[in-house]
């Protein structure tokens, strides 16, 4: 017990200790903005891959370590869509996955925002044209955002998770 | 213990008129069976005492257009570990059957299932004929890697169902999990037959994320297919690319520079340990022990950071090339990553004290989950799975690469085969590979981080490399095509071998325990799916 108070104590408040988002994320549209109204107190995220090499889902899990820990800015990671306000979709869509992704879209309640997260979701990245890829997110279901890189860092997510419910600092100080 | 020289000899001994010497590839002996004594020298090869050879891995080539044959090859990696053995055979004409050797090894049945989607060819006696990377939807007859397949081809979506094992009886019940899963990760589907809590069989439906990987390869400029090396799958993105610049550069004869081989075995071991920290907190997370999770993802984040400021990725992506490395570290950097390991294992060893000095964590762990050793060996377990249940292997120590000849590895080796073994080991590696990143610091060579290839290699040729990734031991094979590009490229994740063992350590356990054992092989569906 006093092993691990001690611990606590010693390790401090480590929230924010990262560099800041430096690459300008694509451009929020109104439209997207406007769908995020009703969800700038509090939006929970159902992730759903369906073709990615598993970096951008190591980067959604990072979000929520200590140091970015998004929950302090409303975000929650749901296990069902059905209790989802956004859906973040990463990977190029496979052949395979094509039908489940179109079974989770229906499933989540609307009003409902769509991010494409990393290259592959938003141009299929390397994979493009692959006989196992029917192609980006957007060909399958309405993508109201884009967040690209491969993949993109925890920090560029958050900005643009922060910029689309409309607050002014996504580093928590 | 015999060597595959020795081995080779005692083969064509016992079995001379169906056997015939082929050149080694690479040092790797190679003999030619005939198809349909596949099986029994196969099987001799696999049980006789003296030579134990394990199925490493089994891959078919088209050779169209150059040859109208296919070719199989069976490559075995002999008990000593060191050693390879290959046996090929071919496959004539408008002849698509092939005998199967899955009654006689169990590590043989995804490949030739594999094999059989891939390329349309028959494995004869296999007990098991339910497809495997085509999902029930694809047309009939499409089969990506023939030759006559082309890589853009749209598929057309036909019905059909995967026939799943069933248990019937009164009280048993179907649990279908996925493909879509409750937490952050890739997709995979497991059935799951239960009378009350306790796992009576799992079965794994995988192959969900297939891209098409093997195909995309094929036509690439050897040189330009390192980036897709590195998308196979995104956590082990040094160890991806390594092994297929190893390959290619086997194919090239080409030196590595001393340097670089250093820089090479310090990307690969900051990978394993951002990998493994991650892992341990993940298996606490699982038995709900939040507090361990926070801090191990609180180191991780520090060296995901680390990377970053070194290679400007966290995830060291472009790295590696072919004939050496793209990024430099220089001394003050080689400093700046020994400070930040020597803080990372001061408060991970008291993060250590915590985890076994926390009863109910313990107790979650211990008798979880068990994979015996008999089963691993059957399967072809690889990697942290494998060391956890007393298979003793590690690329690193077993097949040099890299730095590792002049570093020495000790290779972690626990022998329970449950979930703690499993977390025991990927501990004991974070402490050895932060050992190892010190020692390449005291050691690491002034010179040339890049050397420059000075052939082009005969279309037909092929290399083989193994590297020891985070997971386990990751494969390439290499062929080279016409004009120095790819016409085959296998590739083969340490998940391929160990998904199948998942489903016999789950048997017995109950399903709430299936999230934490099935974390503690923490196996890849990307490159398991390719």
């Amino acid at each position: 017990m006093f092993r691990i108070l001690k611990k606590s104590l010693k390790t401090g408040v480590v929230t924010g200790q990262h560099p800041q988002a430096t690459q300008p994320s694509e451009r929020l549209t109104a439209e997207a903005r406007e769908k995020a109204l009703p969800f700038r107190q509090s939006l929970t995220i159902r992730e759903v891959d369906t073709g990615s090499c598993n970096a951008c889902e190591m980067e959604m899990n990072a979000l929520a370590n200590p140091i970015y820990d998004i929950e302090r800015f409303g975000v929650h990671i749901a296990a069902s869509p059905r209790h989802a306000d956004a859906l973040v979709v990463t990977g190029p869509v496979t052949v395979n996955m094509e039908r489940a992704l179109k079974d989770v879209h229906k499933q989540t309640p609307d009003p409902k925002i769509v991010i494409a997260l990393g290259d592959c979701a938003i141009n299929c990245g390397m994979f493009k044209g692959s006989y196992a890829v029917t192609g980006p997110v957007e060909r399958h279901i309405p993508v109201d955002v884009r967040i690209p890189g491969c993949p993109p860092r925890p920090a560029e997510i958050l900005k643009v998770l922060a910029d689309l419910r409309g607050s002014r600092s996504s580093s928590g100080q | 213990m015999v060597d595959a020289i020795t081995g080779a000899k005692q083969l064509r001994e016992a079995f001379g008129n169906s056997i015939e010497d082929l050149p080694p590839v690479h040092g790797t002996p190679r003999l030619r069976v005939k198809k349909d004594d596949v099986p029994v020298v196969a099987h001799y090869l696999h049980t006789h005492p003296g030579l134990r050879g394990a199925l490493s891995l089994l891959w078919a080539v088209d050779h169209r257009p150059r040859e109208a044959r296919y070719e199989l090859c069976y490559l075995f990696t002999m008990a000593d570990r060191k050693d390879w053995l290959l046996l090929c055979t071919d496959i004539h004409g408008d002849d698509r059957l092939f005998p199967s050797i899955t009654p006689h090894i169990h590590a043989a049945k995804w490949y030739e299932r594999e094999i059989r989607d891939m390329f349309g060819l028959i494995p004869v006696g296999h007990p098991d004929m339910r497809r495997l990377v085509r999902h029930e939807h694809w047309p009939k007859g499409s089969h990506p890697l023939k030759k006559d397949f082309r890589w853009d081809t749209v598929l057309e979506r036909t019905q059909g169902q995967y026939a799943f094992r069933q248990i019937e009886g009164e009280g048993v019940f179907e649990v279908p999990v996925g493909p879509i899963h409750a937490g952050i990760i890739e997709p995979g589907h497991f059935r799951f037959s239960v009378a009350g809590e306790p796992i009576m069989q799992l079965e794994v439906h995988h192959f969900w994320k297939h891209r098409g990987i093997e195909k995309l390869f094929e036509g690439k400029n050897l040189a330009d297919a390192v980036a897709l090396a590195e998308r196979v799958s995104g956590d082990t993105t040094v160890g991806y690319s390594l092994a297929y610049c190893q390959a290619v550069e086997t194919l090239l004869r080409i030196d590595v520079p001393r340097r670089a081989r250093y820089l090479r075995s310090l990307f690969l071991e900051l990978e394993r340990l951002h990998n493994h920290l991650g892992d341990v907190g993940a298996i606490c997370n699982d038995t709900a022990y939040a507090l361990a999770h926070a801090h191990c993802s609180r180191l991780k984040e520090r060296l995901m950071q680390l990377n970053d400021r070194l290679a400007g990725s966290r995830f060291l992506r472009g790295t590696m090339t072919i004939g050496g490395v793209m990024s430099d570290v220089s001394a003050s950097q080689q400093g700046e990553i020994v400070d930040v390991l020597d803080q990372i294992e001061k408060d991970f060893s008291e993060l250590e004290s915590i985890i076994f000095a926390n009863a109910s964590l313990t107790d979650r762990l211990e008798t979880t989950g068990v994979l015996t050793e008999r089963t691993a060996w059957d399967h072809g377990v690889v990697g942290v799975v494998g060391r956890a249940s007393g298979i003793d292997q590690d690329v690193r120590r077993d097949r040099p690469f890299a730095a590792y000849d002049e570093l020495g590895v000790k290779v972690v080796l626990y022998r329970y085969g449950d979930v703690r073994a499993r977390l025991r080991v990927r501990m004991d590696e974070i402490h050895e590979s932060i050992r190892l990143i010190r020692e390449i610091r005291h050691r690491i060579p002034q010179g040339p981080l890049i050397a420059a290839p000075d052939r082009v290699p005969q279309p037909g040729e092929w290399a083989l490399s193994a590297v020891e990734g985070w997971r386990g031991e990751i494969l390439y094979v290499v062929m080279a095509g016409e004009n120095g590009r790819i016409h085959r490229c296998k590739v083969r994740d340490p998940s391929f071998m160990n998904w199948p063992a998942i489903q016999w350590a789950v048997v017995g356990n109950i399903v709430p325990d299936f999230p934490l054992i099935n974390k503690s092989f923490n196996l890849s569906y990307a490159g398991n799916d390719l």
